[in-house]
């Protein structure tokens, strides 16, 4: 049988660094990028020089970015790949990191996300379709909030309490894009996209850099790295859309079939998850997803959001980063920076949002294909 | 003048989907020969079949912006689960109402131009 990440040899995150996510700027994405690795350098206390590999996350930018970027930091001439995979090419590039490290083939390996807000381009397949040109992906989840509302039988007001939380917590994350607290009346009030949807409840898609750095224990001993503020990363799973019964939507099977993976290579309940990172590009997105996930049954979520079970401090911290609505999701950044923020919990950094007792995280992905990254991450 | 169809490689001028099957039994839209999803199976496995335009609503929405001006808002999109299998995402003929999940749903073909006509969906009579 086809071997886990847990199977190799243990990785461990050992330095995470960002550049703030923030509207479209005139910065270039060199600066983006480059900030973000050195600030991830200067966290693990590392030289570039000792990082042996690196694995770029990034959709918008084009044919080949990262060796004009990485260049700035000496030319060492270590091994470059690209990871183009939506929203979560830089889940995927980290996967790429930890495989890495924990085959042997590195020692210290980099996954950075960089991306500037440019158009998307999707080659035509030569399959037609009657009225995709007129579906957004707020169209798409609007249809998933009138099904999550109708079969469950929640009101639109209690789905958009998801965005309250989150641009509470995005309120307490410098590197977030949306830095400002919202009432339930601002989030309902705002600009209507569709259905029930409104600006607030949405995404806002912009730019920015997030970077982790990924050792071994070896790297960790032979670097003189910091031991007490790694993280292990105890699984990385990876799956791909089937084809589901009709009615049965893929955005919430995808997630369970990938966290039922994830979970048992881990050996870890969900109940034993202290810290949740995932892809609420839509409020209604956070609701399936930790159903599916397994913190409760289908329906229930709003009762735990309610509840404040959701909340920094309650059950289990849900997007303390501010997650995809107020953090922001610049797509190549975005997965790396879900790594960065478990880890800064786990190490117990992240000062005015950070969870108490923070022991275990997972960070959660999907992106258009459709495709779901799920990463285990424990404090050691 | 016979209107033109917007898509004709999708529908018929009665409302009709072009659809297809495998040898393997599943039913898919639009015809295509690259595979089945299901099986694999290719070329002359999959087969076009014609699919009535009758289906159940599983969600609907009405969308308020749309980047292309070309587009006006408000429209409506439905997603309908075909009687023969497949699921679509569909316009709706009604722009500005949702329209309850479970509903029964039939294709129109409906003219949005002057001299053509599109496939969208409607409340069953």
């Amino acid at each position: 049988m086809a071997r886990t990440l847990k199977d190799l040899r243990p990785v461990y995150v050992v330095g995470v660094g960002w550049h703030r996510y923030q509207n479209p700027s005139d910065i270039s994405y060199v600066t983006l990028g480059v900030t973000a690795i050195r600030e991830a350098l200067a966290d693990a206390r590392l030289e570039w020089p000792s990082v042996e590999s690196a694995y770029i996350g990034t959709a918008l930018l084009g044919m080949a970015p990262g060796r004009p970027m990485l260049r700035h930091l000496g030319a060492t001439g270590l091994p470059i790949s690209h990871i183009e995979n939506a929203s979560a090419s830089g889940s995927t590039a980290f996967r790429q990191a930890c495989i890495e490290v924990a085959s042997g083939l590195s020692d210290v390996s980099l996954a950075v996300g960089v991306d500037k807000r440019n158009p998307v381009r999707r080659e035509s397949t030569g399959v037609d379709h009657l009225a995709e040109d007129a579906i957004a992906q707020f169209t798409h989840f609007s249809l998933l909030t009138n099904e999550y509302a109708h079969r469950h039988k929640v009101s639109f007001e209690d789905i958009a309490r998801v965005a309250v939380k989150n641009h509470r917590n995005g309120a307490k994350n410098k590197n977030a894009q949306r830095q400002r607290e919202r009432s339930l009346e601002e989030v309902l009030g705002g600009k209507k996209v569709a259905g029930s949807l409104t600006a607030l409840q949405c995404t806002p898609i912009g730019e920015g850099a997030a970077a982790a750095i990924i050792a071994s224990e070896d790297g960790i001993r032979r670097l003189g790295l910091d031991g007490g503020r790694a993280v292990r990363v105890v699984s990385s799973t990876a799956r791909s859309e089937r084809v589901y019964d009709a009615g049965l939507g893929f955005d919430a099977v995808l997630t369970k079939e990938t966290a039922a993976l994830a979970l048992a290579e881990a050996q870890i309940s969900p109940k034993e998850l202290d810290i949740i990172e995932l892809h609420d590009a839509f409020t209604v997105e956070e609701l399936h997803y930790i159903e599916n996930i397994g913190l409760c049954p289908e329906g229930h979520g709003v009762h735990l959001l309610k509840e404040g079970a959701l909340d920094i401090g309650g059950r289990c911290a849900v997007n303390p980063s501010g997650g995809l609505i107020a953090m922001g999701h610049p797509i190549g950044p975005t997965g790396v920076g879900q790594i960065g923020e478990i880890t800064t919990q786990l190490r117990g950094e992240a000062g005015a949002r950070q969870h108490p007792g923070a022991r275990t995280g997972l960070a959660h992905m999907v992106g258009v294909g459709a495709v779901c990254y799920m990463h285990l991450l424990q404090k050691p | 003048m016979e209107p033109t169809l917007l898509k004709p490689t999708l529908y018929t001028a009665t409302g009709a989907l072009l659809g297809g099957r495998c040898a393997c039994g599943h039913v898919f839209f639009p015809m295509q020969t690259y595979g089945c999803e299901v099986c694999g199976r290719h070329g002359a496995d999959l087969q076009p079949m014609t699919l009535t335009g009758c289906g159940r609503l599983l969600s609907s929405t009405v969308v308020h912006l749309h980047a292309d001006k070309a587009r006006t808002a408000p429209f409506a999109i439905g997603k309908v689960a075909l009687d023969e299998g497949p699921v679509v995402r569909t316009l709706l003929v009604d722009p500005d109402r949702e329209i309850a999940p479970g509903t029964r749903m039939v294709s129109r073909i409906v003219p949005i131009g002057d001299s053509t006509v599109d496939l969208r969906f409607a409340l069953e009579d």
